[in-house]
């Protein structure tokens, strides 16, 4: 297991939750200053969607209504914990609702891409569907947490700031993870 | 663990990033977005960039807005015939997926897409809270799930366990029909013709976005849906159920993942949730 591997691939920039305070305070004061958290998150929220949900309408759909959600909403944001933990649970249930909105889920997440995509040069097709449609067997809490690892790359101390667990309780709870998608992941490649 | 199994988790972890990977047109949605965001920060209503693809109008104010667009269409047909038919089929249409007020809406929808089928099956109280219960996905192995209103809820039928969080947003009423029935109600579908499908004669309604709605012509129920895909192929749902339940001790426990699963054990997600949802 090396779990690691990833654990820099976005490195989040020291002192980065005291940043967020100031921003955060300041949004609060004058709305415009929003925008700045918005720069800071757009690629992370953007990712968390790409890793639930398969659909890149559905997902860019998802990450405005994430930020929209955010703007409104600010006012009540009363810092008792981190501004990306309030950001990623709006991430969470707004992914919620758009899988709950179409009729049936694989229909709006399952279907490929019309243009060719980098992630599609990387992986076949196929391959990317059959990971979407694993994901989705996992535990919503499963998913949450894989998608702020590897969609969001978030380290685990800050997953762990997040969901108030200790780094290695984090890396404990993905080793699982990652384990129970391996094994079914190598079953459809064999 | 063997070096094969974490040559595969290696593997599996690459192929976890590169879902996520930055696109080429990422910096035109940041700037859009951004845009958007701007635009909501000047004095006026928060717009956002992308249409809900699903109605969350109240049943009473579609039926409002149905009358207005049934007025307007037949008032504007100086000659009648077609036009005011096709404007009755449509009215027909609207009312046959019209909830009336406290029940609850009993959906299911069938489907096959790459060969395999697809199920979606709802339960949803037609008043406020709009409390719903719904299982979706592949036929025998959909996500079950419930909202009451105030807090979702989640079954893993492997852990036999339920994930409840507070909710961020109120429920809205958005059935498996809710698209056809808000764009009947804004005038967005046309009678092209009728069909014969399964022995069962049909109209057929053309709605926005491609999406193809067939009502039987005895009773205007709603048995088919056409809904296109990204590639171009279309997968067509049939409509295996659409009944209103009164509210019923037994049947609000349809409404509800809890009282379907009494044994499940529940997982309540992090405090996290809470100042999220502002509950």
């Amino acid at each position: 297991m090396n779990a690691n591997a990833l654990a820099d691939a976005h490195p989040v920039q020291a002192g980065r939750v005291d940043a967020d305070a100031e921003l955060v305070a300041a949004a609060r004061t004058n709305p415009r200053e929003f925008l700045a958290l918005y720069e800071r998150y757009f690629d992370r929220v953007l990712g968390y969607a790409r890793l639930r949900i398969r659909d890149p309408a559905t997902c860019e759909d998802v990450t405005s209504r994430v930020f929209t959600t955010a703007l409104e909403q600010i006012h009540r944001f009363r810092g008792e914990g981190s501004f990306a933990a309030w950001l990623f649970q709006i991430a969470r249930n707004t992914v919620r609702d758009a899988q709950r909105q179409r009729p049936t889920e694989p229909l709006a997440e399952d279907r490929p891409a019309t243009d060719p995509t980098p992630e599609e040069s990387v992986l076949e097709r196929e391959r990317a569907r059959h990971l979407h449609a694993l994901i989705r067997l996992l535990r919503p809490e499963q998913q949450h947490l894989l998608a702020l690892r590897y969609g969001a790359g978030l380290p685990y101390e800050e997953i762990g700031l997040m969901l108030g667990s200790a780094p290695a309780t984090v890396r404990v709870r993905m080793h699982r993870i990652l384990e129970e998608l391996r094994l079914r992941y190598s079953d459809d490649q064999a | 663990m063997t070096r094969h199994d974490d040559s595969d988790l290696r593997l599996l972890e690459r192929d976890l990033t590169a879902l996520a990977a930055p696109r080429d047109d990422d910096e035109r949605l940041r700037r859009t977005l951004r845009d958007e965001l701007q635009a909501a920060l000047r004095p006026q209503p928060i717009r956002r960039r992308f249409p809900r693809r699903v109605a969350t109008a109240t049943a009473a104010a579609i039926v409002a807005a149905a009358a207005v667009v049934l007025v307007a269409t037949v008032g504007t047909n100086g000659s009648g015939g077609p036009a005011v038919a096709s404007a009755a089929i449509v009215h027909h249409a609207l009312a046959a997926v019209t909830p009336p007020a406290n029940q609850i809406l009993h959906t299911e929808v069938v489907g096959v897409q790459n060969g395999v089928t697809v199920v979606g099956e709802t339960w949803q109280q037609t008043s406020p809270p709009y409390a719903s219960r719904g299982i979706k996905g592949l036929a025998g192995h959909g996500s079950e799930f419930s909202d009451d209103g105030t807090t979702s809820y989640a079954y893993d039928p492997v852990t036999n366990t339920i994930d409840e969080q507070p909710d961020s947003s109120p429920p809205t009423f958005a059935d498996p029909m809710s698209q056809i029935r808000a764009e009947l109600a804004r005038g967005q579908a046309s009678v092209v013709g009728t069909v014969t499908i399964g022995g069962a004669s049909l109209y057929k309604l053309a709605l926005p976005h491609g999406v193809v709605g067939y009502f039987d012509q005895t009773d205007y129920r709603a048995r088919y849906l056409d809904d296109p895909q990204h590639d171009g192929s279309v997968v067509r749902l049939r409509v295996a159920a659409y009944e209103y339940l009164p509210m019923t001790p037994d049947n609000r426990a349809l409404l509800s993942v809890t009282a379907q699963h009494p044994r499940a054990r529940i997982v309540v997600s992090s405090a996290a949730a809470s100042a999220a949802s502002g509950k």
